[in-house]
């Protein structure tokens, strides 16, 4: 019998020092940064570094196609063998360019809605950038708050301005656990507009 | 049986009905999971590891062997890490394949007939033992 996975969102600073697990059960990475696919709203992978304190980063790098599973205490990985160099998952420019903290969020009528402090993942059969928690700024209402604002199903992370449909002030949420549902009422609306 | 109840157990050699040794540890595989080698103390050899194979009975007061020779120091590079200690499962995290912690393990209840995990314990969770994929220094996984 298998338990149907909850939705699970999360925050892309907190895979920041999660431990990287094979099924065998051995520890073999922590998580060092998460690096964006720049073209469509996912995840390329993850660099890595040596588990510990006076941790190193590595120039071995686990790609999303080498991860089995990524819940709240590691990400799963069948076997050290997916690792791959670093290199190979981002030329180091694409990679700088796809961080998009600090970045403004615009809508696509010129709203300046904050100013973004993390990006919001949802964890299922791949890992996918749903939203973007920010500072909001006055457009808002909620002025200097932190709230989570969700994205179409296929946004780029990259450029100097992120680009955000006017429907998605309607659905923005204060707090994580409701933020699921905003984001799927969000994408449908976003679908029945464009049939 | 728990491993709670069949640690400190005399290993005695039926041939000489002498006590040659006594139960430390338990060394579980997976892939079905079993206790696959007992980890022995207050041994007179040099070896610490008995396979379950030559196990002649696992009995309510003593674990009976034929002959001492059966019991030898590691093989693999897998049975020095059984030695080493780093695959306890007692006390041992549990993580499911989808990178969950479930706790950690208080004890395994086993099958002292054919040395089979038949539920891995946690002090909140019992787990059935054939979920148990993998055992490592880091932790046991199961399935989602």
């Amino acid at each position: 019998m298998t338990t149907p996975t909850p939705m699970l969102l999360l925050r892309a600073s907190e895979l920041a020092g999660r431990p990287v697990v094979t099924l065998s059960g051995d520890l073999v990475a922590e998580i060092k940064d998460v690096v964006f696919d720049r073209a469509g709203g996912r995840i390329a992978g993850f660099t890595l570094r040596n588990p510990g304190l006076f941790s190193r980063a590595r120039k071995d790098s686990l790609p999303w196609l080498g991860v089995h599973g990524v819940g709240r205490d590691a990400v799963m990985v069948p076997d050290e063998t997916v690792l791959t160099a670093a290199s190979e998952l981002a030329p180091r420019k694409q990679a700088r360019d796809a961080d998009v903290l600090e970045n403004r969020v615009l809508t696509d009528n010129g709203r300046d809605l904050g100013r973004v402090v993390d990006v919001v993942l949802h964890s299922g059969a791949s890992l996918d950038v749903v939203g973007y928690e920010v500072e909001a700024s006055e457009a808002l209402g909620t002025a200097g708050r932190h709230v989570f604002i969700p994205l179409p199903d296929t946004v780029a992370v990259s450029g100097e301005n992120l680009i955000v449909p006017a429907a998605a002030t309607e659905f923005v949420s204060e707090d994580l656990a409701g933020f699921g549902a905003a984001v799927g009422a969000f994408r449908t609306r976003l679908r029945e507009g464009a049939s | 049986m728990l491993f709670s109840q069949a640690r400190k157990r005399d290993v005695v050699n039926t041939a000489t009905a002498t006590r040659v040794a006594r139960v430390d540890g338990f060394v579980v595989l997976p892939g079905p999971p079993r206790v696959a080698l007992l980890r022995l103390g207050k041994v007179s050899g040099a070896g610490t590891l008995l396979a379950w194979e030559d196990v002649r009975g696992f009995g309510p007061d003593a674990v009976t062997v034929a002959t001492d020779a059966v019991i030898r120091p590691p093989r693999d590079g897998l049975e020095q890490r059984a030695e080493d200690n780093d695959l306890e499962i007692l006390g041992k995290r549990i993580l499911t394949e989808r990178g969950m912690e479930l706790g950690s393990i208080t004890d395994v209840d086993f099958d002292p007939e054919t040395g089979a995990v038949t539920t891995l314990l946690t002090k909140t969770e019992t787990i059935a033992g054939q979920r148990m994929i993998g055992l490592g220094g880091y932790a046991v996984v199961v399935s989602a």
